[in-house]
């Protein structure tokens, strides 16, 4: 019998035993677990966010959400509701802040990077100046510029540590270069 | 980075964890702290003189029982609002003992009315209630947000209020028991509205508590 996603109430069945599995450590049944999932995210993720881009920005914080949260998940309960809360959570609040502010960006895949129109930024002054200008900057951006930049790691692991969404990281990494290079330049 | 890459590093990433208990689980931890901190305040200031007295009044009973219901039952939505899917309507069942109570103190209001008139303001005055249920909130709505923080509040603000709700529900019920306020019209204001007050300021702090 269908569920009211499309699914068929054996797949829901299924995938609770998988998200057990996956909570005692079993890390291939939960690959193929997540992979099962990405079309019924999309599903129910399509059903609140309404923009022509994005939406694959959405699936991904939503299953970054169910992997940090999946302590919560009761094994004797139905696994579909669980799913379709985070994922309704995570569109909704992806929703308010494409309203609030995202209209008017554009969002870049490739982020730029030098900061300043020179080729060369290694002198002790310019790395001064660029340690004063990063520390100016809004917090949610400085982090971005330290866990993506300093540390180096991927936007998942910086999503992870820092608790921002990774929309939300690429648009405040790239404010960040924008505002240093405002801060930078003579 | 696309799906498939994401896909492969949380699997790559995943370690066992530790299941979240039930919420009536939860509740029931979370009372072991809270009602010790009640019987406390309650032993410090001593039983209230006619406390039997007022055991015998249907009245004083069913607004005793409905506060401490409903800081049971806020207690349980407060730990349920934390598990996403888990909550839904239930999560307003605070709204019936809440109800009872406020019904209960509106009767009482009503008689008063009936009795004293425009004398009643003068048997209205208590605005000690009000730190004194905050005060032995306080380390109630802590263990209780501190315990709440193991779930996903995917609703910070509704998780705050409930966890407000429920501990100064059960600080007002244990109040009952000590204070020897008659009028109902003070347990409205300063109790019931106390109640209330710290459930909204709660709500409004929502964000920050559950960050």
């Amino acid at each position: 019998m269908p569920t009211c996603f499309g699914m068929d109430d054996k797949d829901s069945t299924r995938w609770a035993v998988m998200m057990a599995a996956a909570q005692d450590g079993d890390g291939a049944t939960y690959g193929r677990l997540l992979a099962e999932l990405v079309p019924v995210v999309r599903r129910m993720a399509a059903k609140r966010w309404r923009p022509a881009n994005g939406l694959e920005d959405v699936v991904q914080d939503a299953l970054l959400s169910l992997h940090q949260v999946r302590h919560t998940y009761d094994p004797t309960r139905p696994f579909l509701p669980w799913l379709a809360a985070i994922v309704d959570h995570r569109a909704m609040d992806a929703a308010r802040r494409h309203y609030r502010r995202d209209a008017r960006e554009v969002l870049v895949e490739q982020v730029p990077e030098t900061f300043l129109p020179v080729d060369t930024n290694t002198q002790r002054d310019d790395a001064e100046a660029l340690h004063r200008a990063v520390a100016n900057l809004p917090a949610n951006q400085r982090q971005a510029v330290e866990l993506l930049k300093l540390r180096e790691l991927s936007l998942v692991e910086a999503s992870a540590v820092s608790g921002q969404s990774v929309s939300a990281l690429k648009v405040a990494m790239h404010r960040a270069l924008k505002g240093l290079k405002g801060l930078m330049e003579p | 980075m696309n799906t498939d890459e994401l896909i492969v590093q949380l699997a790559g990433d995943v370690r066992p964890v530790r299941r979240l208990p039930a919420p009536g689980r939860r509740m029931l931890t979370w009372l072991a702290v809270a009602l010790p901190v009640v019987a406390l305040v309650i032993m410090l200031n001593g039983l209230r003189p006619d406390l039997v007295l007022r055991l015998n009044q249907p009245r004083f009973v069913i607004e005793l029982l409905a506060a401490l219901a409903t800081g049971l039952t806020a207690g349980w939505a407060a730990f349920a609002s934390t598990v996403p899917g888990a909550g839904g309507n239930r999560l307003a069942l605070p709204l019936l003992p809440a109800s009872v109570w406020l019904a209960a103190l509106g009767e009482g209001c009503w008689r008063e009315w009936l009795a004293f008139g425009d004398h009643l303001g003068h048997h209205a005055w208590h605005p000690q209630c009000m730190p004194e249920i905050a005060a032995t909130s306080v380390i109630p709505i802590i263990a209780l947000v501190v315990m709440a923080r193991r779930g996903a509040a995917l609703n910070p603000s509704v998780t705050a209020a409930l966890a407000a709700l429920a501990a100064a529900s059960l600080s007002a019920a244990g109040m009952a028991l000590y204070h020897p306020i008659d009028a109902s019209v003070a347990v409205l204001i300063w109790q019931f509205g106390t109640v209330a007050l710290l459930s909204a300021l709660a709500g409004v702090m929502g964000r920050r508590l559950f960050a």
